[in-house]
């Protein structure tokens, strides 16, 4: 896309884009970083997982004043209005994925500090893979406007949709067979919902994704195409 | 004789102004090429473009200002209800006071702020009576929102008054003679922030009554004020569409450039 005539005005939207992309980034790594201190019993990492989210809401403030700078100075129309709007709204939805993970990294002490040995569900991984790959992907059509490649991490979320209603199945059966195990399964439940709802904002990042590429909202641009 | 024209997109309303194929030519020069536009009277229509783009000429076309310029040619058709206002039978004085207009810079007459309102009523005949005239500089003014700032001082000079409030005068001195179209070419572009404001709201107050027109080069402008927008460049009409759209999600790759300040 050309440039401003201001580059200053360049500037402050490569720092908005460059907050988003950092933030995408941070909480694909606390995703990760929960699920191997769930997976290895890891406490430190965990703990550090945990302090890790603190940046994630630093970078969240950082956006939030950069972009009411933009409003205040640019008065932002077209493109950079549909960025700006979408930034600030991605930004949240972002410092949310990292909260889910925070949980998880939370419930992983738990766990770890339990009573007896209780296998993790594995459908859990398969869904913390899932849930991490639409973080990368929908980051990667941010970067590379990709207005088809943001549809496709949009319809990815059914699948983990799906995964979760497996895996609730799954540990409530073995919450049944045992009950002594209540507590920690409780926890794995959890974590399941937590990687469910990341997989939902992933896809919310999506939408904003391809509004800001398309300047069109994709329920309707979708609903639109079916009726074509 | 009135002919009936087709608007270009079929809405609930008529247009008030239908403008079809219209070229002008100064000597040389090709300002404005093949412009199809309806005006309707609920809207505000925001006509915006870099300088030179043809924007005010095409305006000053709706009114035939551009008569008094020697060496300027104007083709196609203007119809104001159907009726062809370039035809040789229309009556040009009559035709500006059905579509007034308010320039850059205010210019009330070197008189009282009475008789700057007071004298397009008077010339077409609107009033019958001193106390008829009373009542339209009155209501003029009220529309205007300047009755309570001048009505203890109405013998004192327009000249006088400050720069937004003379603007507000000479849109006062528009609507006097019952005009069904306003042109407005960069009103605000010499007024501070606080008369300008004072402005907008004034065409918001009068979008429903009157088609306005309005050419600007404030952006932010065009965006507050107008439900339409047309983006012109070297003469061409590049874009036409709602305000919210053409400032959300423009449609062609010029507008966007102009509108967001990028180099095309």
């Amino acid at each position: 896309m050309s440039q401003h005539i201001l580059r200053t005005y360049d500037d402050e939207l490569k720092e908005v884009r460059s907050v988003v992309v950092r933030m995408g980034g941070l909480a694909a790594e606390q995703l990760a970083d929960s699920m191997r201190a769930l997976r290895d019993q890891d406490i430190d990492l965990a703990e550090e997982t945990r302090a890790a989210d603190k940046a994630l809401d630093a970078l969240e403030v950082l956006a939030e004043n950069t972009v009411v700078g933009v409003f205040a100075r640019r008065a932002p129309v077209a493109d950079d209005l549909r960025e700006v709007v979408s930034a600030l709204k991605m930004t949240t939805m972002i410092e949310r994925m990292g909260d889910y993970a925070k949980n998880i990294a939370r419930r992983s002490i738990s766990i770890a500090e339990a009573q007896g040995v209780v296998l993790m569900p594995h459908l859990l991984d398969e869904m913390a893979t899932e849930a991490h790959e639409m973080i990368q992907d929908v980051m990667d059509a941010y970067v590379q406007r990709g207005a088809e490649e943001a549809i496709a991490v949009w319809e990815r979320d059914e699948h983990l949709d799906n995964m979760y209603n497996a895996a609730y199945r799954q540990i409530l059966a073995r919450m049944m067979e045992t009950p002594e195990h209540i507590a920690t399964l409780s926890h794995y439940l959890m974590i399941a919902k937590n990687l469910e709802r990341i997989g939902d904002q992933a896809t919310n990042v999506a939408e904003q994704v391809y509004y800001t590429i398309t300047g069109k909202f994709l329920e309707e641009a979708r609903q639109a195409k079916g009726q074509g | 004789m009135n002919a009936v024209v087709e608007p270009l997109v079929a809405t609930e309303s008529k247009p008030k102004m239908t403008i079809r194929d219209v070229h002008v030519h100064y000597e040389d020069v090709h300002a404005v090429k093949g412009i199809d536009l309806d005006l309707y009277s609920d809207k505000v229509t925001a006509l915006i473009g870099p300088s030179g783009c043809g924007k005010s000429t095409l305006l000053r076309c709706l009114n035939r200002m551009n008569d008094t310029i020697s060496d300027c040619r104007v083709q196609g058709q203007i119809y104001l209800d159907g009726q062809d206002i370039y035809a040789s039978d229309i009556d040009v004085v009559q035709l500006r006071a059905r579509v007034g207009m308010v320039f850059q810079k205010p210019n009330p007459f070197p008189k009282s702020i009475y008789d700057n309102v007071a004298y397009g009523p008077r010339i077409h005949g609107l009033a019958t009576d001193r106390e008829a005239l009373d009542e339209i500089v009155e209501a003029s003014l009220e529309k205007a929102g300047l009755w309570q700032e001048v009505k203890d001082r109405l013998d004192h000079q327009g000249t006088a008054l400050s720069g937004g409030q003379q603007q507000r005068l000479c849109i006062a001195r528009a609507i006097a003679v019952n005009p069904e179209v306003i042109l407005m070419d960069e009103p605000c572009s010499s007024l501070d922030p606080i008369a300008t404001a004072k402005v907008e709201a004034l065409i918001d107050e009068l979008s429903g009554r009157y088609a306005i027109v309005i050419v600007t080069h404030s952006m932010q402008q065009a965006a507050r004020v107008s439900q339409k927008t047309v983006f012109f460049h070297l003469g061409e009409m590049i874009e036409y569409g709602d305000t919210t759209q053409i400032f959300t999600a423009p449609q062609q790759e010029q507008t966007r450039d102009y509108i967001t300040g990028r180099i095309g």
